[in-house]
């Protein structure tokens, strides 16, 4: 039994280096934009330039930023509670469940935020249906949840398809398209307060919980004999993230890769699980979204759907670490 | 009334039960060992006195039915430490031990300073001290026992309800193991159930054994009183035919020594 070397723990670096990381994208993203914004025009109060960063800018970047997070921690969420490196919200139809609540706003509703309400609905739909059918199952196996969210996703598809075909071609299917896709394009300060601050509460909560998470990662018998009201306490906490997820999404469209890779890279980087471990995950996603999202506005003369760049910015940071994580060990 | 009894227990997997109307009792201060051939029901038992598998039949400890106890008061009363933990990710091994302290914790409180002392001797008891910070999953499957050992010391339960404890160990740490419980259940109102892996352990460190086959008990032995002959017989159905030995240790100690001996059968095959 020969000691191996300890490795020491630096989560609380990695997190103060992301959240520095963050900081400076979250500023450089207030700037970034089609209306050309100065921090002299700002000072001098501009008043078009005062409105423009008021309400379309603040709230952008926040969404970026906030939303990121949420992703980044819910996915952790998600991957400890399955014990499954691949678990994500989508394991319980969460986007599906969103995309087709959005194409029925898009089709059937009109006001600003319409597609928002009716895509949180349809995103909170799918995570009722499938956590109140895993409930049926008294044994409480997390494999029923995942069953239940593959036939809710599978459902919720159908929907989608249903609805993309009673669609105008021309304007509405298109629309439906480009919500899926995924944007932060729209955002706007009159739209976001009540996702952000249930998103930011739901948030809070999965923290506060994180050491019965710990438990949770356990086998069902095992973490019941430590005391742990399994079936109980897992619903709560996949509600908590998958909720923290819908308001996201309903705000966003379909964002891909953030709730996988995010966590990913926390735990690659830091070889943990603890509080700080699922802090650098938001931190990450943050960081990631904000990212794409500015690249999303930058590149083109029209805005591109921000998920290219998630996938763009996070399949090779990922691979970049599984191969720097083999070398280590 | 004794300290912790089972009556009437049955349970299994599907229709068809694995174990059936197991009845034993065990007083404060005892080990005790259950032995049986692989698929015997030893796990089952277990599982069913824990309440992970649903069973008829009554379990009851100091006076309290386990049956229909909430998780958290459950485990106030009984550990348990499963064959294999499904611990699955990257966490250090105080983090292990220090979920043992969960059923004394509300929801959101954090394990204290005191606690996290008293992790740490019980990882130190265990035979890894220094090594609090080491990831749990980097461990040996034997560690890996070591540590959810101290995990289930710390818990402050009355039972303590053992999977194989030992089947990962190596010789020395198996005896050691045994002589920690020994120490361990010493103090007023404790006892400890294990199913165990190694037949001569069981006849050297338990106060009891029960013996189960085809999902009933067939007989409750105690090696510090019971005929030789007696145990041999009922070892030999579960193990096939062995030879028991009493030999005294250097200090002066009776051990039991088993031997495996040739199946009747194999005798006439060999002379073919």
């Amino acid at each position: 039994m020969g000691l191996p070397t300890v490795k020491s723990d630096k989560t609380g670096l990695f997190c103060a280096a992301g959240a520095a990381l963050l900081a400076a994208l979250a500023a450089f993203s207030l700037f970034t934009g089609k209306y050309p914004l100065t921090l002299e025009g700002l000072l001098s109060g501009d008043a078009m330039q005062l409105r423009v960063f008021w309400t379309l800018r603040v709230s952008r970047t926040l969404v970026g930023a906030a939303g990121g997070f949420a992703l980044g921690a819910a996915g952790f969420v998600y991957q400890t509670v399955f014990r499954n490196p691949l678990a994500s919200p989508d394991v319980i139809g969460v986007s599906s469940g969103a995309s087709a609540g959005a194409a029925a706003g898009i089709l059937f509703l009109s006001g600003a935020g319409a597609v928002t309400a009716a895509s949180f609905a349809g995103a909170l739909a799918a995570v009722a249906l499938a956590l109140g059918l895993s409930a049926l199952d008294r044994s409480g196996r997390h494999s029923t949840i995942v069953l239940a969210g593959i036939a809710v996703h599978a459902l919720a598809q159908t929907a989608l398809m249903c609805l993309k075909l009673t669609a105008d071609p021309e304007r509405e299917l298109a629309s439906i398209e480009y919500w899926i896709m995924g944007s932060l394009n729209g955002i706007s300060g009159y739209s976001i307060g009540g996702n952000l601050a249930l998103c930011t509460a739901c948030v809070v909560v999965l923290f506060l919980l994180h050491r019965q998470l710990l438990l949770l990662s356990a086998e069902e018998g095992e973490a019941r004999m430590l005391g742990v009201s399994v079936g109980r306490l897992r619903l709560a906490v996949l509600l908590a993230a998958t909720l923290a997820v819908s308001c996201v999404v309903s705000l966003s469209g379909l964002i891909s890769f953030v709730g996988l890779l995010a966590p990913h890279g926390a735990r690659l980087l830091t070889r943990r699980n603890g509080p700080g471990t699922m802090l650098l995950g938001g931190l990450l996603g943050g960081i990631l979204l904000t990212g794409a999202d500015i690249l999303a506005r930058s590149v083109a003369a029209t805005e591109l759907p921000v998920s290219i760049f998630t996938s763009l910015l996070g399949a090779p940071f990922l691979i970049f670490l599984v191969i720097k994580g083999r070398k280590a060990v | 009334m004794s300290f912790f009894s089972v009556s009437d227990l049955t349970a299994g997997y599907g229709p068809r039960p694995v174990l059936e109307q197991i009845a034993f009792s065990l007083e404060a201060g005892k080990i005790l060992g259950i032995l049986g051939a692989n698929g015997s029901g030893k796990t089952t038992l277990l599982k069913a006195v824990c309440g992970i598998l649903p069973h008829a039949g009554r379990c009851t400890l100091k006076d309290i039915q386990l049956e229909g106890l909430q998780p958290r008061q459950l485990a106030r009363l009984c550990g348990y430490i499963p064959q294999r933990s499904g611990i699955t990710i990257d966490i250090p091994a105080l983090e292990v031990v220090l979920m043992g302290f969960n059923p004394q914790l509300g929801l959101l409180e954090h394990p204290t300073a005191c606690m996290r002392e008293k992790a740490r001797e019980a990882l130190a008891l265990a035979g890894l001290a220094g090594r609090e910070q080491e990831n749990y999953l980097h461990f040996s499957e034997g560690q890996k026992q070591l540590c959810i050992l101290a995990r289930t010391l710390v818990s402050g339960s009355s039972l303590l309800l053992l999977d194989e404890p030992e089947s990962a160990l190596d010789f020395q740490y198996r005896y050691r193991t045994m002589q920690l419980l020994r120490n361990w259940v010493r103090e007023k109102e404790r006892a400890v159930l294990a199913a165990l892996h190694d037949p001569l352990l069981a006849l050297n460190s338990c106060d009891s054994l029960l013996v189960l086959a085809n999902g009933r008990v067939q007989a409750l032995l105690s090696p510090a009183g019971d005929p030789p002959e007696e145990m041999e017989r009922q070892l030999s159905a579960v193990y096939g035919a062995v030879s028991l030995h009493r030999c005294t240790d250097r200090s002066g100690r009776h051990q039991w020594v088993m031997l495996k001996e040739p199946e009747s059968s194999d005798r006439k095959r060999g002379s073919l």
